[in-house]
């Protein structure tokens, strides 16, 4: 219980934003973490340090972030209403806003990868998360590099 | 090079608040009791048609062996409905959160494909044995009206059976497919997005 406390006080930021990344909903991000938590809370007992134990939750994460996709589709029609109450911002700085959404705008994968990038994940590490090659990782994070370099450009700064 | 420095420094920027780790465990709480209630619901509908005929069968006590043969098809249908569904149900405890996305991706494929095949099969054959079980019960009450009765009776039942044959298992199987087909196409073209390029 103890490790389990340690864990969520040291990786909510990190898991929040990896799943801030992929939806940019504030809400539905912090659900995602959540949900995310719990999943490490029952499967604690069942990891081995064969990998990380960052690896090991960054993979349950974004795989709980991809299997979200069942559920938007199950959702979408009751969640939409809730968008168009979106005045609550919560980072202020526009500049953040849109590297969110431009990263939420990304294929899933791109969107897990790039998160990933940003949180200063090894790429080896990523590889491994993920499942492809480093060097396919490399080639990817400087793609999407490249992708949110331009859109940046064309927003204007 | 200096954007990549922006963008790290932006993706940390974002303001975060973490809930108290009550709140959590709470939430632990609630999605387990959800997750049995659905299971207990599903099962006790069929559970308790199963009991019905069982009592039938004891305090009738039926003559012919056609209606008990019709009784132990019905019950049996139920008992491998019921337990598919939850073999649905296991198979989603075998997705392991733990594997890299791209395995991840390629079980829960699996998993959709096979549930899409199962739904589809098993729903025609619960009704071709339900129908045929119940023609066998039926034969033994049917046979004790009058010829006109048991006719009448025998009508009202095949005609019931061919429209939730043709009717009604058609259309839950549309729906029900094209519900998990537009799901595969996602997870597939998610999956492709990692075999591509490089």
């Amino acid at each position: 219980m103890m490790e389990f406390e340690n864990i969520y006080k040291t990786y909510w930021n990190r898991i929040f934003r990896l799943c801030m990344g992929f939806v940019n909903d504030y809400d539905i991000a912090q659900d995602l973490a959540q949900e995310t938590f719990i999943i490490v809370w029952q499967k604690l007992n069942t990891f081995r340090n064969e990998s990380g134990i960052g690896t090991w939750i960054f993979r349950i994460a974004s795989n709980n972030c991809l299997r979200q996709i069942e559920k938007e589709k199950r959702f979408l029609k009751s969640e939409l209403p809730l968008h168009i109450t979106e005045e609550k911002q919560y980072s202020i700085e526009p500049q953040i806003q849109f590297l969110y959404k431009c990263i939420a705008e990304l294929p899933e994968t791109e969107r897990i990868i790039i998160s990933l990038e940003l949180e200063d994940v090894k790429q080896a590490e990523i590889a491994k998360i993920v499942g492809l090659s480093e060097a396919n990782v490399r080639v990817k994070i400087h793609r999407i590099k490249d992708k949110l370099t331009q859109k940046f450009q064309d927003h204007g700064k | 090079m200096e954007n990549n420095i922006d963008f790290k420094d932006l993706w940390k920027k974002q303001s975060i608040s973490q809930p108290s780790i009550n709140e959590l465990l709470a939430k632990l709480k609630h999605f387990k009791k959800t997750s049995l209630r659905r299971l207990i619901l599903t099962n006790a509908m069929l559970i308790a048609t199963c009991v019905l005929i069982l009592l039938i069968w004891y305090y009738y006590q039926p003559q012919f062996l056609s209606t008990k043969i019709g009784i132990v098809l019905n019950v049996a249908i139920m008992a491998i409905y019921l337990l598919v569904y939850n073999r649905l149900f296991d198979a989603y405890k075998e997705l392991d959160n733990t594997d890299s996305n791209a395995e991840y991706l390629q079980k829960l494929i699996a998993i959709k494909t096979k549930q899409k095949f199962l739904q589809s099969k098993m729903l025609s054959i619960y009704f071709v044995v339900l129908g045929l079980g119940t023609c066998l019960y039926m034969y033994e009450y049917a046979s004790m009206m009058s010829f006109l009765w048991g006719f009448f009776v025998y009508a009202v039942l095949l005609f019931w059976m061919g429209f939730v044959w043709f009717y009604l298992r058609p259309r839950q199987i549309v729906k029900e497919n094209s519900k998990i087909d537009t799901l595969i196409d996602t997870f597939q073209r998610i999956n492709n997005q990692l075999e591509a390029d490089v």
